[in-house]
């Protein structure tokens, strides 16, 4: 799978469940999510990560009650816990601490986080079905070296524990047998200066396999590509700030900030086309990755159409409290956003293929 | 490959200079966004401005480093680039988590001195995206934290330039103000986000400019002043305490690679 058609769903998801508060919604949105994860995530490391982000969101819910415990506007007519009120000096903009725990204002809390954790899982959803080196590798060619410089730091990462064991055993051999703080000193210089050895002989390798040969541009279109880009921030940079500000003229709004986006695009492009590269093994975007980039942006589009034609059903009545309702426009889009569970090829297991490769490679191939 | 004098490790070209100087204006405003809306903005009620400016900035952060690399980046540049992140990424789940112990950025602090302001701007977002990449921490809040990483390694390299311990105590200070300002930066933006529908502590559009930052200290008192302030602490103990090696160490590889450094 493309990995960009992950971000697109997870995008479209998130989209929708910012546009509701109704508990009911936001609890099959994050089952839905958990759903497709659970069918579709393969079993790399990254695919973990899913677990961590259902914490986080849970955090996020319990942080947010205890903001609205602490400092929150409490109102309502039902009284949950009858606290002392703490005012606080004048220069504090009118904050009081405590007060009276009421139920309504508790709910609406609870509900504003567990729609800040439903976004939360669905980015979630995203870091652990897509794969991180397909992404890189479906950089445009401009981000060419930037994008090297990414995988080379993602690969070289998991090495410097291999490295700092080697040095800490070389440290043993000479019977330095500092601990603590001190031996931490010891082997993160000598891991540095090796790291930094290693980019040398890397740099080398690179030049040799031609990295970083560009081919040849002519001025004018070095010209081009840089008038492009400088009026594509210059665009972007405006328009910004004219979405913002409202009394400003209607154009510096939205329309250049899509005319920045576009000069950009092009900007990039045109400094893509200076590049020739070829890629090795590359993510074809076919018929599923169609699939599951439509259902998030038809669950997105469910939300805005829910909005639109049953407001009221897209929050919980608080007061007086009642049944949260259903929305069945955004509900269906969430059931759409489903189908990417079974409409998708299931990932490759990695563990198995690897297993074979190691078996089949002789051990201690590695210094 | 010509053997002119010494080049920084990323020449930073007229056009890169300007480019980084508009996506800096338009960063100021995806940062300091809830000080510029409009109350009849539609962003100022929907909460979604911190997403919307999320993915400005992919756009901008795509565009500028595109320029900066424009013309092809030096190999050695590049792996240069690529292990540095790496230990950057590797250092950084170490303290994360633990109180705001952040051990990301001293590294990016000494290297952006040693190697210029546009190899520490680009070594600022390397390092954030790799290590998001790493631990699958890639969300809406990663394009704040790339240019606000590229930030604190672009003024590094723009530090004026000293020696010894003077040095030392340059670097100290600027670890604690950038470490201090990296996290109010990143708070200030996702600030009424967080705290939608809770009045005390939500901003106010179009209100004036000292009764939001009334508001905001609030929040940030209660939320995150005190990570905060433990990771400028971090910053400037663990430039005192390993910057002399690691400077001389990296200037020992610069040298090797035929940058010149400062």
């Amino acid at each position: 799978m493309h990995p960009g058609a992950w971000w697109l769903w997870a995008i479209g998801l998130a989209v929708a469940v910012s546009q509701t508060t109704n508990p009911l919604v936001l609890l099959l949105a994050a089952a839905a999510v958990t759903f497709v994860v659970m069918a579709r995530r393969s079993d790399s490391p990254w695919a973990r990560a899913f677990t961590l982000y259902a914490v986080l969101g849970g955090f996020i819910i319990a942080l947010r009650l205890v903001l609205h415990v602490l400092v929150g506007l409490k109102w309502g007519e039902v009284l949950l816990l009858p606290l002392p009120e703490i005012d606080l000096p004048s220069w504090a903009a009118g904050i009081n601490l405590l007060g009276d725990l009421r139920l309504e204002g508790l709910l609406a809390a609870l509900f504003e986080g567990m729609r800040l954790a439903a976004m939360i899982l669905c980015v979630g959803a995203a870091n652990a079905l897509a794969d991180p080196k397909r992404l890189l590798a479906a950089l445009p060619g401009a981000l060419q070296e930037i994008g090297t410089a990414i995988v080379v730091a993602i690969s070289v990462a998991p090495q410097l524990a291999e490295s700092a064991r080697r040095v800490h055993r070389a440290r043993l051999l000479r019977g330095d047998g500092a601990r603590g703080l001190r031996a931490v000193a010891r082997v993160a210089m000598p891991v540095l200066e090796d790291t930094l050895e290693r980019s040398m002989a890397l740099a080398a390798s690179m030049d040799s396999r031609g990295y970083g040969r560009r081919g040849e541009t002519s001025p004018a279109r070095h010209r081009t590509t840089g008038a492009l880009t400088l009026g594509g921030l210059l665009g972007m940079a405006v328009g910004s700030y004219g979405i913002l500000d409202t009394s400003s003229p209607e154009w510096v709004g939205l329309p250049l900030l899509l005319l920045g986006v576009l000069l950009g695009a092009l900007g990039l492009a045109s400094g893509s086309s200076a590049v020739s590269r070829t890629t090795y093994r590359p993510s074809p975007w076919r018929l599923p990755e169609t699939i599951t980039a439509l259902c998030g942006v038809l669950a997105a589009l469910a939300a805005f159409a829910s909005a639109h034609w049953e407001p009221s059903t897209l929050t919980m009545p608080l007061s007086p409290i009642g049944p949260p309702p259903l929305p069945w426009l955004l509900t269906l889009g969430l059931l759409v956003a489903i189908l990417p569970a079974v409409l998708t090829p299931a990932p490759p297991l990695t563990r198995e293929r690897d297993r074979a490769r190691r078996i089949t490679t002789t051990e201690g191939s590695h210094p | 490959m010509s053997v002119s004098p010494r080049r920084t490790a990323i020449e930073l070209r007229p056009r890169a200079v300007v480019a980084i100087a508009i996506t800096s204006i338009a960063g100021l405003f995806a940062f300091l966004w809830p000080l510029f809306v409009s109350p009849d903005s539609g962003l100022s009620h929907s909460g979604d401005a911190p997403l919307v400016f999320a993915a400005i900035l992919i756009g901008v952060l795509a565009v500028v480093l595109a320029e900066v690399s424009d013309g092809g980046l030096d190999t050695k540049a590049v792996a240069m680039l690529g292990v540095l992140s790496a230990v950057g990424a590797a250092l950084r789940p170490l303290g994360a988590g633990t109180a705001g112990m952040e051990t990301v950025f001293f590294l990016l602090i000494l290297s952006g001195r040693v190697f210029g302001p546009g190899f520490g701007f680009v070594l600022g977002a390397t390092t954030l995206a790799s290590s998001a990449l790493i631990t699958a921490g890639v969300g809406p809040w990663l394009p704040f934290q790339m240019l606000a990483a590229a930030w604190v390694g672009l003024g590094a390299g723009l530090l004026p330039r000293t020696k010894g311990a003077t040095e030392i105590v340059l670097l100290c200070a600027y670890g604690a103000v950038s470490g201090l300002l990296y996290g109010a930066a990143l708070n200030f933006s996702f600030w009424p986000f967080t705290v939608q529908g809770e009045q005390a502590l939500s901003f106010v559009a179009g209100a004036p400019i000292a009764e939001n930052l009334t508001r905001f200290l609030a929040f940030d008192l209660a939320t995150s002043l005190g990570w905060d302030l433990v990771r400028a602490v971090t910053n400037v103990v663990l430039i005192a305490v390993t910057g002399r090696p690691i400077l001389a160490s990296l200037r020992r590889a610069a040298r090797r690679a035929s940058f010149s450094s400062a």
